[in-house]
């Protein structure tokens, strides 16, 4: 009951910044597990409130649901843009507790983590269907950006003719290439970036700015 | 005559598929089945059959035709059949609260798929009992073995959801994932049972295959391969205007329904 509550809540919280007069637009963080988006959001938060989202973790899917950090303000330029961030379960097709199992963790709570995500992946589904008014798609930039959840996550926001900028993460390790990225997704502007060093984050913010302003 | 709607008495053959979506003439949805023999046995009852008259109790009439032979499998057939047509067919205007109820008759499909208890001897018979340790599933497995093939096969035919009465779409939706989800324990007992006697099983494989995959497109936002195991359709998540807010161990999920906002 209390999901619930909390549910009605902030959907009525979402009907009255409708009506108010400068909306912040709000930026979905989206993307496969452990691609870096919560330490994204967290990094984006800090830089600019002093608050986090939301803990990191190196075990997937740590976010199981949607959090949101509302009001953040970028200075670019002179110029303040105001937006409010959402940071997402990640997404996939198939959640299985026994990947959860080689991270030390119990059975029941390999399950119940399991059950959890699963419920994430609903709502962050839901949220890119009602929800935000912008993408920001984060890849890890070490790993095979060919995938059927990028294809499909990415033609749905296409379709939703929501703007998106995808974030090539993880730039420090050594197999990153930001290249297969680009040559992916050819149609989308590329940002490459560390969320974890900071690496390369006034970009970011000039193309947060540029894009979600 | 076999199947009989109990509210106007229409009949319908054994094996016929026609009242999987509710009494073409009436729109009943809840039949008695006759086996040969009790017409046989009791002339009372198979006079009473084909004359039924606007006064004629349903209910009785199906302890009727139960009666005659309570000792043999025919019997449970008839009650069986009777109650799984009921099953499947009976809408759940409750919406969850039937839910248990309605996925019960999902279960024994697989198993009882195309033929294969009947052509088998009783030798499969205690390897499908051995595994699962209730006595009902032993008196499906008997009572498949005494039907013949057009009614397995008419049995085996999944009735699409789409397919019955609507009642109220909300509620089927809501409805219906658990019926995807109460089979995650069957279904793991069906890929056992489905590996052992895989020899003599062949014919089993296509039926059983298809079923499943029939299941999944009908209720495919997601599947439960079994606790802790999921597949998700992306697509379907994003296309539902429910949202689910919560999985729960027995693999039933609640939605929050537009409406109720």
């Amino acid at each position: 009951m209390g999901l619930l509550t909390e549910l009605r809540d902030s959907i009525s919280r979402a009907a009255s910044t409708l009506f108010s007069e400068q909306d912040p637009k709000r930026i979905g963080i989206y993307g496969p597990p452990n691609a870096g988006k919560t330490t994204l959001a967290n990094r984006i938060a800090r830089d600019w409130t002093g608050d986090a989202v939301g803990p990191e973790s190196s075990i997937p899917h740590e976010t199981r649901r949607a959090r949101r950090k509302e009001n953040v303000e970028i200075e670019r330029d002179g110029k303040s843009v105001q937006i409010d961030i959402v940071d997402t379960p990640g997404v996939t097709t198939k959640v299985d507790y026994t990947e959860f199992l080689d991270h030390d963790m119990e059975k029941d709570d390999a399950v119940r983590r399991s059950r959890e995500a699963t419920e994430g992946v609903a709502e962050a589904m839901h949220w890119l269907r009602e929800d935000v008014d912008g993408v920001i798609y984060v890849l890890d930039s070490t790993e095979d950006p060919f995938t059927q959840v990028n294809t499909m996550l990415i033609g749905i926001i296409e379709s939703q003719d929501l703007p998106v900028l995808i974030f090539a993460n993880k730039i420090d390790l050594e197999e990153s290439s930001v290249k297969r990225i680009r040559n992916a997704y050819p149609q989308h502007e590329t940002v490459p970036l560390s969320a974890l060093e900071g690496d390369n984050m006034d970009e970011v913010y000039d193309k947060i700015a540029e894009y979600f302003g | 005559m076999p199947h009989q709607c109990t509210d106007c008495g229409t009949t319908f053959a054994d094996g016929s598929t026609e009242m999987l979506s509710g009494c073409p003439d009436c729109g009943g949805n809840t039949f008695q089945f006759l086996p040969e023999s009790s017409a046989g046995d009791s002339s009372q009852s198979s006079g009473a059959e084909p004359e039924p008259t606007p006064d004629s109790e349903p209910a009785p009439s199906v302890d009727r035709s139960e009666r005659p032979s309570p000792g043999d499998s025919v019997a449970k057939t008839v009650g069986n059949a009777a109650k799984t047509v009921k099953d499947i067919v009976g809408s759940d205007p409750d919406g969850p609260g039937t839910s248990p109820e309605a996925a019960d008759p999902l279960e024994p499909w697989p198993e009882e798929g195309p033929g294969p208890t009947d052509d088998q001897p009783d030798g499969t018979t205690p390897t499908a009992g051995a595994e699962s340790t209730s006595a009902d599933r032993q008196r499906r497995a008997s009572a498949s073995r005494a039907e013949d093939v057009a009614q397995t096969s008419a049995r085996s035919a999944v009735v699409a959801p789409e397919e019955l009465p609507e009642s109220g779409t909300a509620e089927m939706a809501a409805g219906a994932p658990p019926a995807d989800g109460s089979p995650s324990p069957s279904d793991s007992r069906v890929e056992g049972s489905e590996t052992e006697p895989s020899d003599n099983d062949e014919i089993d494989r296509p039926g059983l295959e298809e079923l499943r995959e029939e299941l999944n497109d009908q209720f495919e936002s997601i599947r439960i391969v079994e606790p802790g195991q999921y597949e998700l359709n992306l697509m379907e998540l994003y296309e539902r205007e429910e949202y689910i807010i919560a999985l729960q161990e027995d693999g039933r999920y609640q939605i929050q329904v537009p409406e109720s906002w």
